[in-house]
């Protein structure tokens, strides 16, 4: 494999026509240590997490992360302008306590985790991103009426041209394509 | 995440913990018959209130958890959960214990005038306030009469324990009706007693917390006080929900059946009413804390401070409640707000029950920090009386009203478990229930 060519390869696709072929595929692939991979369906294949060895996403993380900062936040600003830039006595109340702001602090919490959830879930998955080299493979459309589809990426460090493909075929996959770049 | 049953998957219908349903009974009949010693022996002779709250704190307890039952148990079928069946069959079968709770627990009260006169004050029109004058006498009274007077709240107290049986009787005879015939209109009349249960249901138990418990000082009123005996009871009712499925799924009928999803779901209730309740009670008390007026405030200050004599001086200390208030901030909300983010606290079966567990532990203390704190007459003291305390050796009788109630609820949920179909076997969503993934 010349270095133009796996420039030019994206990588392997293969075809199956029944959802529980590429539920076992999927198994197979996990067990063989492919690591850049994925599973394309027209619909929801319930159990496919656990058969891709798909860890629990990262996005509550961030959102933890957000929620703390709003709160920090909010606690801040509150104190910054009642407290400190413009002290005011309102409803003789003390110039900052954790109860009269509190409101604005739980808003504020509510608003950076929403945040830390929206944004924390586009870096993770990579968005925003207008094409995909799937695209580039005529058949993929079917992918998203009647057709499973199994795609390994060319920089899946076990990847291997002619190994991989022989493997794809293997485990039953039909049609296993190249896709380009 | 499909097939992630823990337990083995042979379901046997018969089960050895149906055998332990007199022993409960007979927990809870000795249990309850200390309480009634320490209220009708100890209490009302001595003209001491105290041992009679005590009946007090393990019914509302004990109510709380089954009136979460009952919502959940109307909630769930007029959503038509698909996760619910065959834990909404082991509701069914706890809340029969809810009018007997009530019964028990508030007719001897509110019947027995001595008793009633001890607890709620508004019914003793002898009894002096700390401001001097007669409760007969009382202004404020006389302007909730229309509401407050005793054989119309005597009535309601009946009436509230009527609605609940009746709630419960519907709910029950058609979903066992249905595991006999299979008919699938029972679900959809189901559905309409629901409809119309959840209104009735969401009145009754509000009207339920302000006769019983708002009333206990009944110059102070508050909107939010129905909805924060809701929350209270939702919270109850998960916890009490996940300790007793986990019990059931270890050693019980719903081995093999109970699986890591519909903990997942229950862990997700409690955490959300988790949030709701916080919400609600520190909705009430910053309201209160804004307003600012006398009438509403010196409900919260008296769970924060006492009067007492420094060097010669009166002045305000922070008394026991004022560590409760504390301990349900930080034990009752940001302790388990912050343990149940967390997926693994929802679905693995140790850390759930450990979590639940508190819970009810925190739910009774909360209860404890809505009824107990009372005003004490005594003109020694500059504002005329003195602030009772947190800890008091009728805790004695309070934990005997809670392990007697908590004796009957599971005695009588064993013994209506044996008679029915352990799942509702021709439920329509019942594969979906069993199957229930995350």
């Amino acid at each position: 494999m010349s270095e133009n060519a796996s420039n030019q390869l994206y990588g392997l696709v293969c075809s199956f026509s029944k959802t529980a072929d590429v539920l076992h595929a999927a198994e197979k692939v996990r067990d063989a240590g492919f690591k850049r991979w994925d599973v394309y369906t027209p619909f929801p294949i319930h159990g496919m997490d656990a058969a891709m060895g798909l860890t629990r996403s990262r996005v509550p993380v961030l959102t933890l992360l957000g929620g703390v900062t709003g709160f920090c936040t909010g606690m801040l600003f509150t104190w910054y302008m009642n407290a400190y830039d413009y002290p005011l006595i309102v409803g003789g109340k003390p110039l900052w306590s954790p109860i009269f702001p509190f409101p604005v602090m739980y808003e504020c919490t509510i608003l950076f985790a929403a945040f830390g959830t929206f944004f924390g879930q586009f870096l993770l998955n990579r968005l925003p991103r207008h094409h995909h080299p799937v695209f580039n493979y005529e058949k993929f459309v079917q992918a998203s009426d009647d057709t499973f589809m199994i795609v390994i990426d060319a920089t899946d460090p076990q990847f291997e041209l002619e190994k991989t493909r022989g493997f794809l075929s293997e485990i039953g996959g039909a049609e296993v394509a190249e896709i380009q770049n | 995440m499909s097939k992630t049953n823990d337990c083995s998957v042979d379901a046997s219908g018969g089960c050895d913990c149906f055998r332990k349903a007199p022993l409960w009974l007979g927990v809870g009949i000795v249990g309850l018959a200390v309480a009634y010693v320490g209220a009708f022996v100890f209490g009302v002779p001595q003209h001491d209130y105290r041992p009679l709250y005590s009946l007090l704190l393990g019914t509302a307890f004990w109510a709380s958890v089954l009136v979460g039952c009952l919502m959940m148990t109307m909630i769930t079928r007029i959503f038509d959960a698909g996760w619910a069946p065959i834990i909404r069959r082991q509701w069914e079968n706890l809340i029969v214990a809810l009018p007997v709770v009530l019964s028990l627990g508030l007719l001897p009260l509110v019947f027995f005038p001595p008793a009633r006169k001890l607890v709620w004050e508004w019914t003793n029109p002898e009894h002096v306030l700390p401001n001097g004058h007669e409760v007969g006498h009382d202004t404020v009274l006389a302007l909730k009469s229309w509401w407050l007077q005793v054989p119309f709240f005597q009535g309601r107290i009946v009436l509230y324990i009527v609605i609940f049986s009746a709630l419960v009787f519907f709910l029950r005879r058609w979903s066992f009706a249905q595991d006999k015939d299979g008919s699938a209109a029972h679900t959809g009349r189901l559905a309409v007693v629901s409809a119309a249960g959840i209104i009735l249901g969401a009145l009754t138990l509000t009207f339920l917390a302000f006769d019983t418990l708002m009333a206990l000082t009944y110059h102070w009123f508050s909107t939010m006080f129905g909805v924060w005996f809701f929350a209270a009871s939702m919270r109850a009712c998960f916890a009490f929900t996940a300790v007793l499925c986990l019990a059931l799924a270890t050693r019980g009928w719903l081995k093999g059946l109970y699986n890591q999803a519909h903990r997942h779901v229950l862990g997700c209730l409690l955490l959300a009413f988790t949030v709701f309740w916080a919400y609600i009670s520190f909705s009430q008390y910053f309201l209160i804390y804004n307003a600012n007026i006398p009438e509403e405030t010196f409900w919260y200050n008296i769970r924060e401070f006492s009067s007492a004599l420094v060097d010669g001086e009166w002045v305000n200390v922070k008394n026991q409640w004022w560590w409760v208030s504390l301990a349900l901030i930080f034990g009752h909300f940001f302790f388990p707000f912050l343990f149940l983010l967390f997926y693994r606290s929802k679905v693995v079966p140790g850390r759930l029950l450990f979590i639940a567990l508190w819970t009810l532990a925190f739910t009774a203390l909360d209860f404890y920090f809505n009824i107990v704190p009372r005003q004490i007459t005594d003109a020694a003291f500059p504002e005329g009386f003195y602030v009772n305390k947190f800890l008091d050796v009728s805790m004695l009788f309070d934990a005997a009203a809670f392990l007697g109630m908590g004796g009957i609820v599971l005695g009588l949920f064993l013994r209506n478990a044996s008679k029915q179909e352990i799942i509702p076997i021709h439920d329509p969503r019942i594969q979906e229930s069993i199957h229930y993934h995350e």
